[in-house]
């Protein structure tokens, strides 16, 4: 029809489509109309027909014979009528009875004839009213429905859409150092960290310079396992400043127990010099050079220079080692009565005398323990304190298949992946290399030998630690250190390698 | 007048259809009344009762009598409808 597509609730279309809906029905009704018209007139008819129909004793008619044959004939007993009352009913009646048989259906005819005239005017009204209804809308005039379709969807969220990170990963770190600030509740170093912000920040510029200086240094394998950032993390007591250990500390860190504390980095704890300067802890890998001069570095009395050594952990991860240890090691075997974690129960009124109670003292420096919830793979936290006992196998075991994970970085990776620096230290014994030393050849001697000396054999390989629980380390050590024997040649760490060409 | 429209054109169908049926009535009246005047006059003529195959015997004269009636009123009511529609134009 006419209307335009206006703004209308009722649209043209629906408006129409109403209408027409109005019209089906008033033509509806008109048809039915019509046939009971057609009806009522037949009605009509017979009426007449009965009422003359006395009148002659018979009629001459056309008879039907079937439904397109005829006969003439007659049509007798005028008077008597048999009329149809529905289903299959039938009365007989005179002419007159039937008239008002008829004259009462007529009735009936008419009523709904009636019903249906009503109809179909109720319809037309409605026809009409749709109609005006559609003009109405069409008009436009004096009101208009204003819309506004919002075409995209980019007013939804405010900001970007910030991705969550994936369950188990760690969020991004920047290059940049990050700076974690101890969570130590005890000590409340609010203060030291100011301070060791501005220390940062010089730190920082000095390593930068450093690293210019000294690219290859510090782009040796150091990447660190993350244990790092659990050991600057974890209870970091002492310092204000991060004293984090770069490479060579974290190494030791990763080796050592998560407790690693700034205490290690204090220059005493592994007789090494440490330069005042903070370290900052990275998670990711050592941004730090810990070899050179100004930068903060612990240097080992045995070695000329600290160095760095990526360990291949099973975890592909590289731990760095940090000669420190190997020292600390070697310290530890030699006083080996040191071995055990010192039985401290003395006074602990900071968090560092804790630390230095689980920590093993290898003449006198402090070689933190390897947390045991660091994972390690099958590692046993158990075993640092029988680390004496098992040190000695410990750096037997080292060796062929160390996979050398933070956890096992505690050098004595074992298949069993065990031994904690402790273990290794008070067994000191390190520096076996697993085919020249005992017979009892360990898949890990627990030390992590250098890279610089590394021998071809000594390349780490990745070696994954056997399933073997710790307690049952020792016997299985032995056994893989069966087994070991017949590879040492091949797999020896090259830290031990390192370290018994050292102490070669 | 868009609101006149679609009644005048509902009215408008409605004449069409009396208009058409009025024609065609007509025809068939031409022609009944053509037939019967042409009949010979021994034949008989049977009327049918409406709504059922009963014929009756007719007067054939009577017959041509009436359908010449009905005719004609038909072809009245025809010049009513022309001239109504007629009037409306004109209007």
């Amino acid at each position: 029809m006419e209307g335009p597509g206006g703004a209308s609730p009722l649209s043209p279309a629906l408006v129409g489509r109403l209408r027409q809906e109005h019209e089906k029905v008033v033509t509806s009704c008109q048809e039915k109309i019509q046939h009971w018209k057609k009806v009522e007139s037949d009605y009509e008819a017979l009426q007449e027909r009965l009422r003359t129909l006395p009148d002659k004793l018979s009629y001459d008619i056309m008879v039907p014979f079937g439904p397109l044959a005829f006969m003439p004939g007659k049509l007798v007993h005028t008077n008597e009528v048999t009329v149809l009352l529905g289903d299959n009913w039938f009365s007989k009646c005179s002419a007159k009875q039937a008239v008002g048989l008829v004259e009462h259906r007529k009735k009936h005819v008419r009523k709904a004839l009636d019903d249906l005239q009503k109809v179909m005017k109720n319809f037309e009204s409605r026809v009409e009213f749709t109609e005006d209804l559609q003009k109405m809308s069409d008009a436009a005039g004096d009101f208009v429905d204003i819309r506004e379709e919002i075409e995209d969807d980019s007013i939804e969220t405010k900001g970007k859409y910030r991705t969550a990170h994936k369950p188990h990963s760690k969020p991004k770190v920047s290059n940049a150092f990050e700076v974690d600030f101890p969570a130590n509740g005890s000590d409340t170093k609010s203060m030291g960290r100011f301070q060791s912000e501005e220390e940062l920040w010089a730190r920082l510029e000095e390593l930068e310079r450093q690293e210019e200086i000294h690219g290859e240094l510090d782009r040796m394998p150091d990447t660190v396992e993350t244990n790092g950032e659990d050991t600057t993390s974890s209870e970091e007591e002492k310092d204000d400043k991060r004293t984090d250990l770069n490479g060579t500390y974290r190494a030791e860190d990763c080796i050592t127990q998560g407790n690693f504390h700034k205490e290690v980095t204090n220059s005493d704890l592994f007789g090494v010099q440490v330069n005042g300067s903070t370290y900052y802890h990275s998670d990711d890998e050592d941004d730090i050079d810990v070899g050179d001069n100004s930068v903060p570095t612990i240097f080992f009395s045995h070695t000329v220079e600290p160095k760095r050594v990526r360990i291949n952990t099973g975890k592909n991860t590289t731990l760095k080692f940090s000669e420190k240890k190997e020292e600390a090691k070697r310290k530890r075997k030699n006083s080996n009565g040191n071995g055990h974690a010192t039985p401290e129960l003395p006074n602990i009124k900071t968090p560092a005398d804790i630390y230095r109670v689980f920590v093993d003292v290898v003449n006198g420096e402090y070689v933190p323990r390897k947390s045991i919830l660091k994972s390690r793979s099958r590692e046993n936290s158990v075993c640092s304190d029988t680390s004496e006992n098992s040190a000695a196998e410990f750096d037997d075991r080292r060796g062929v298949q160390r996979s050398i994970s933070c956890d096992e970085a505690t050098q004595s990776d074992n298949s069993e992946g065990i031994l904690e620096e402790e273990e290794e230290e008070g067994q000191q014994e390190l520096p076996k290399k697993l085919p020249p030393s005992s017979g009892t050849t360990e898949a890990f001697s627990g030390t992590v030998i250098e890279k610089e000396p590394l021998s071809p054999s000594l390349i780490p390989h990745p070696v994954i630690a056997h399933p073997v629980l710790p307690t049952i380390l020792e016997r299985k050590s032995e056994e893989v250190l069966s087994e070991a024997s017949e590879e040492t040649t091949k797999r020896i760490s090259k830290f031990k390698a390192a370290r018994m060409q050292q102490t070669n | 007048m868009s609101g006149r429209a679609p009644r005048q054109e509902e009215g408008e169908s409605a004449k069409l259809r009396r208009k058409e049926e009025l024609s065609r009535r007509i025809k068939e009246q031409k022609v009944v009344v053509d037939e019967l005047s042409n009949l010979k006059k021994n034949r008989k003529v049977y009327r049918q009762q409406p709504n059922s195959n009963i014929f009756f015997l007719v007067d054939r004269t009577e017959t041509l009598s009436q359908c010449k009636n009905t005719l004609d009123e038909l072809k009245k009511a025809h010049q009513e409808m022309e001239n109504s529609e007629k009037a409306k134009i004109k209007k």
